[in-house]
């Protein structure tokens, strides 16, 4: 069983290696055919394209390679930049809002009048209390 | 992944493989060159992204599956499609050639001084040997043997089990070996 498995591959190694010199003397226009067709199969290669200005948005490659190439690009990105420092310096304030509001709610809430702080008197007596309390 | 580089180089490697396998099934050089190219274009389009040592299993599909296209297109097409199992009879002939075949070495016994004074005559022969199996044992015998794929990706290709890849092989191999032996070529 072995041996007959053995000639019939050797068998078909023969018959291979004479249907390679069958492609090798391949006619130069098909040959040619094939390399054009391959080319163009080649230029439609899918996979999964890195875009090296996203890559490097906010880190130099954009700003060296793809500034030259796509200034609009650039241009949206400076924008987005300048967007986002608006936004932060905007919700920033707001949070400015909230501390003062809270401060504002505990004076209101609190048992001594808010007046009380700007009395020297009661200046005084803090400056006072608070060595003694050292 | 495989790169633009990968893949070149194996297209460049696969094309005139493929083109004969096609041409040999279709027997059209036109209609041969289509299939290749589709099947080069397909496996660029939708694999491209996939790791080099998996492009010649899935070539393979793609170009099998080109090819039983054909067929099929060339079926409703026209009714005086030709059946190509024309050649299956040669299976019966009581006397196998293989049996009585004695090989000395690994050397290719078609590269005798004569045969290589026959040598465009030889391939020929082989050419149209193999053009007259029928399609499936065709089929596993390229993939198997010229290809040099395993049985088991003989198989996957050829959407059977390996049993029939071998049982396809084995018959594929007895009837080139009939059909070129009435040809006076005995390996």
């Amino acid at each position: 069983m072995n041996r007959m498995r053995d000639r019939e591959e050797q068998f078909a190694r023969q018959v291979c290696h004479v249907l390679d010199r069958g492609t090798e003397g391949l006619d130069h226009g098909i040959a040619e055919r094939l390399r054009a067709a391959r080319e163009r199969a080649l230029q439609h290669q899918h996979v999964l394209a890195v875009n090296p200005a996203i890559v490097g948005a906010g880190g130099t490659a954009l700003l060296t390679g793809g500034e030259e190439k796509h200034p609009l690009r650039t241009l949206l990105l400076i924008l987005a930049i300048i967007l986002g420092m608006a936004v932060s310096y905007y919700w920033n304030g707001f949070e400015q809002v909230d501390q003062n509001e809270t401060i504002d709610t505990e004076l209101l809430a609190d048992d001594l009048p808010p007046k009380a702080y700007l009395d020297p008197g009661f200046q005084a007596w803090l400056s006072h209390y608070a060595q003694s309390a050292r | 992944m495989a790169s633009r580089a990968e893949l070149s180089n194996f297209l460049a490697e696969v094309e005139r493989r493929a083109f004969k396998q096609a041409l040999f099934a279709v027997r059209d050089e036109d209609a041969a060159l289509d299939i290749v190219q589709d099947s080069m274009m397909r496996l660029s389009e939708k694999y491209g992204e996939k790791p080099a040592e998996e492009l010649p299993l899935l070539f393979q599909r793609i170009l099998q599956n080109a090819i039983r296209d054909f067929y099929r297109r060339a079926r409703t097409r026209s009714e005086r499609f030709t059946s190509l199992t024309a050649f299956e009879g040669d299976a019966e002939d009581p006397t196998d050639p293989l049996e009585t075949i004695e090989l000395d070495d690994d050397i290719n016994p078609f590269a005798t001084p004569h045969a290589a004074l026959l040598q465009a005559e030889t391939l020929s022969i082989v050419e149209e040997a193999l053009q007259n199996l029928p399609p499936r044992q065709r089929e596993a015998f390229l993939l198997r043997y010229w290809e040099g794929l395993d049985i088991a990706e003989t198989a996957a290709a050829m959407g059977c089990t390996e049993g029939s890849v071998k049982t396809h092989c084995s018959r594929a191999t007895h009837t080139l070996a009939a059909a070129l032996a009435t040809k006076g070529i005995r390996p």
